[in-house]
């Protein structure tokens, strides 16, 4: 892609041909997640003639809330599936920002339903809300499957408390990690018991047979995108490092070579999840951009020496196997609708922008790369971001703090100042929340639409 | 990117969950509604028009059994003994069992029977502390009295046609927690005389459970000549479904 790029008005014909942006199928998803809820509650509500009196009411919120968590939780797990369509076109970030959010979500209803049917149930044995605790033991101990749902509900419980953000913070990634892959269990644990005593699963067995097809695809889609394609590509690819660079004080570039890599599909801006078969380093998994693009024999990641992790590729030596899952990330060329682009990119932000800077298409002028850093010691990269701009007519800036430490200006005026028809550009942002955050305002003040604004972060 | 507002959003979040389930819980009616009965549980017992055992005489009373419904608890399945156009007598062939519902069932079901005969019709009132049951019992009993009116009672039984002329009945596949189970029974004369299981669970524990129980379910069958017969114990959830399906092929023999 980068090698016939030439200006005149056919070579700019040609690229602007080939600029089809592609549509993120996420509000078509959502209205199949809302359809699917809508169908849930339906399910509810043809299986409950009446509701005539106080404890009704409130065993059947409990149905209620079960039916959706049940619900959501076949999705949030298909949320963290790696299915294609959701790394690739919705964009891994916003993915796991609605896993996330829809884990919380669905946690609270488990809870909501566990404490509204038992204190349902008690109500109907006469009691009162006080002898929710025995009726709680009560009922796992007569009803089929509950003591698994029991166990299971307590494993949810759990890793929602090790989400937590304050907590999370505190603990080591890897740590955090594995609590949460008890998830699957916890998910298998708590399935029977909605099969087996859910009564609208007893009622309708056409009910059952479309739950049994949703965690049955869920479960399918999970063994094939989280465990055989990766292994699929790693057989293929047999990746290992080739060398370790150090670029700037912090950030080291590791060179990883395999067999025919551009086969992997990989595009610019988007990255793998890698994990080194190093002691100490195998048993987790990080995600890290392409800083440049794929070449058929060669792979390059950049990465700030921030975490444990990070800080111990630097002693990466060549050889080193490699395990790699991808490619994921929605952060490409494909997100774009017009002509001109400009890259924006905040200190280590730099890596899936730096191969987005060579391969774009685009004439002389229609590409400009805003790098931001602390100070040009910082500014890694910089020499072959040089010449890439150089051979391509593209522009490049940097902003770094004054000596004094003073930050530099970024502002609608000071952007117009500087590229005067940036509302006609689209725009591609990588970095730090606070930075990206100004970045934004700043973009939207000076014309630029959210629609073309496109912003990949990890911030939960 | 939108600024993210976390509290607000948990707030919105919350408040639209809640109202949205009060909402859906305030639009159910207060009482069952009459067409209510139309939703009774698939997989019950089969349609059951049935004569009385030995009904020969001249009254020419006729039992017929609703659907079953499920209820939290269990199901419920009513029987009644219509003559004459009119509700002679209300049972419940099956109802919630086990724990506290063997006392709820004891307590609730003869007072919903004489509520039956008393009302001759559905329209009769829950006995508190056994709402499901009552709501599973009117449900039941809807579908009995529906089914006893498309039907009127047949001029001749079915069971007196002749000595001989055995025949062999497939009662209705009932699910059990391990596997289906299913009952075919041999009738002549009136008389269960043979009874063997076509479907029973299969597999791991199962196997010896199978082998164990359901011989001995067979000939407990030919011994009562009903499906009023006892659970082999060890093999519960096998039992229930034995004797739901034998119901049912009971139900299909035609008394």
């Amino acid at each position: 892609m980068t090698t016939t790029i030439a200006g005149g008005r056919a070579a700019r014909r040609q690229t602007m041909r080939r600029i089809r942006p592609r549509r993120s199928p996420a509000v078509p998803l959502l209205i199949a997640v809302w359809a699917g809820a809508a169908g849930v509650l339906w399910l509810w509500w043809a299986n409950t003639p009446s509701i005539a009196d106080d404890d009704s009411r409130i065993l059947n919120a409990g149905r209620i809330t079960g039916l959706l968590a049940g619900y959501l939780m076949a999705l949030v797990v298909l949320q963290m599936a790696r299915v294609p369509a959701l790394e690739r076109r919705v964009g891994s970030d916003r993915v796991a920002r609605w896993h996330a959010m829809s884990g919380r979500y669905t946690l609270c209803l488990v809870v909501a339903h566990v404490f509204l049917i038992m204190w349902g149930y008690a109500l109907q044995a006469g009691k009162s809300l006080g002898d929710i605790v025995q009726q709680t033991v009560d009922s796992i101990d007569q009803l089929p499957d509950m003591g698994k749902a029991a166990i299971g509900t307590g494993l949810l419980v759990l890793i929602g408390l090790v989400s937590a953000g304050g907590v999370r913070r505190r603990m080591p990634y890897d740590t955090w990690y594995h609590v949460h892959l008890l998830t699957y269990a916890a998910v298998f644990l708590t399935f029977w018991h909605q099969i087996t005593t859910g009564n609208d699963f007893a009622v309708e067995p056409a009910a059952k047979t479309a739950w049994y097809a949703l965690y049955g695809t869920v479960t399918a889609l999970v063994l094939w995108y989280r465990i055989l394609t990766p292994i699929r590509l790693n057989l293929r690819h047999r990746m290992r490092v080739e060398a370790v660079i150090e670029e700037t004080p912090g950030i080291v570039s590791v060179l990883i070579g395999g067999r025919r890599l551009h086969r992997m599909g990989a595009e610019a801006g988007q990255f793998f999840r890698w994990r080194f078969l190093a002691p100490g380093m195998r048993f987790s998994s990080h995600p890290y951009s392409l800083s440049a693009a794929p070449r058929p024999d060669l792979l390059r990641i950049t990465v700030k020496a921030i975490g444990d992790h990070s800080a111990a590729l630097r002693e990466l030596s060549p050889g080193t196997r490699v395990w790699a899952e991808g490619p994921y990330g929605a952060l490409t060329a494909s997100r774009r609708s017009r002509g001109k682009v400009l890259l924006v990119a905040g200190g280590v932000g730099i890596t899936p922008m730096r191969a987005l800077f060579e391969t774009l298409p685009g004439a002389a002028g229609d590409i400009t790369l805003l790098y931001r850093a602390n100070s040009t010691q910082d500014l890694a990269l910089w020499d072959e971001l040089a010449k890439i701009a150089d051979e391509r007519g593209a522009r490049l800036m940097y902003a770094v703090n004054s000596p004094d430490g003073e930050r530099p200006d970024i502002s609608a005026e000071s952007l117009q100042r500087k590229i005067p028809d940036i509302d006609h550009h689209d725009v591609f942002m990588c970095g730090p929340a606070g930075f990206a955050q100004t970045v934004y305002d700043a973009l939207r003040g000076a014309g630029v639409p959210a629609r073309r604004i496109h912003h990949e972060s990890f911030e939960m | 990117m939108r600024k993210s507002h976390p509290i607000r959003r948990v707030v919105l979040t919350t408040a639209a969950t809640v109202s949205g389930i009060v909402l859906l819980l305030s639009l159910k009616p207060g009482s069952d509604p009459a067409s209510a009965a139309a939703g009774a549980a698939p997989g019950a017992p089969g349609a059951a028009q049935e004569s009385a055992q030995g009904g020969a005489g001249a009254a020419a009373a006729s039992t017929v059994t609703g659907d079953a419904a499920q209820t939290q608890y269990g199901v419920v399945q009513v029987r009644l003994t219509v003559a004459g156009g009119k509700i002679t007598k209300a049972e419940a062939v099956q109802a919630p069992k086990g724990g506290r519902s063997d006392s709820v069932t004891a307590d609730a079901v003869p007072k919903l029977n004489q509520e039956a005969v008393a009302a001759q019709g559905a329209d009769i009132d829950a006995v508190s502390g056994a709402t499901y049951t009552s709501a599973g019992y009117r449900q039941s009993l809807q579908s009995a009295i529906d089914k006893a009116k498309a039907a009127p009672a047949p001029s001749a039984p079915a069971s007196q046609s002749g000595g001989g002329a055995a025949r062999t009945v497939t009662g209705a596949v009932a699910q059990t927690q391990y596997g289906p189970v299913q009952v075919r029974v041999t009738v002549s004369g009136g008389r269960i005389t043979a009874a063997q299981a076509v479907q029973a669970p299969k597999g791991g524990e199962s196997d010896q459970k199978t082998a164990l129980a359901v011989p001995r379910l067979n000939r407990e069958a030919v011994a009562a000549g009903s499906a009023d017969i006892d659970s082999v114990s060890g093999a519960t959830y096998t039992s229930e479904g034995y004797k739901k399906s034998l119901q049912s092929a009971l139900d299909r023999a035609g008394g």
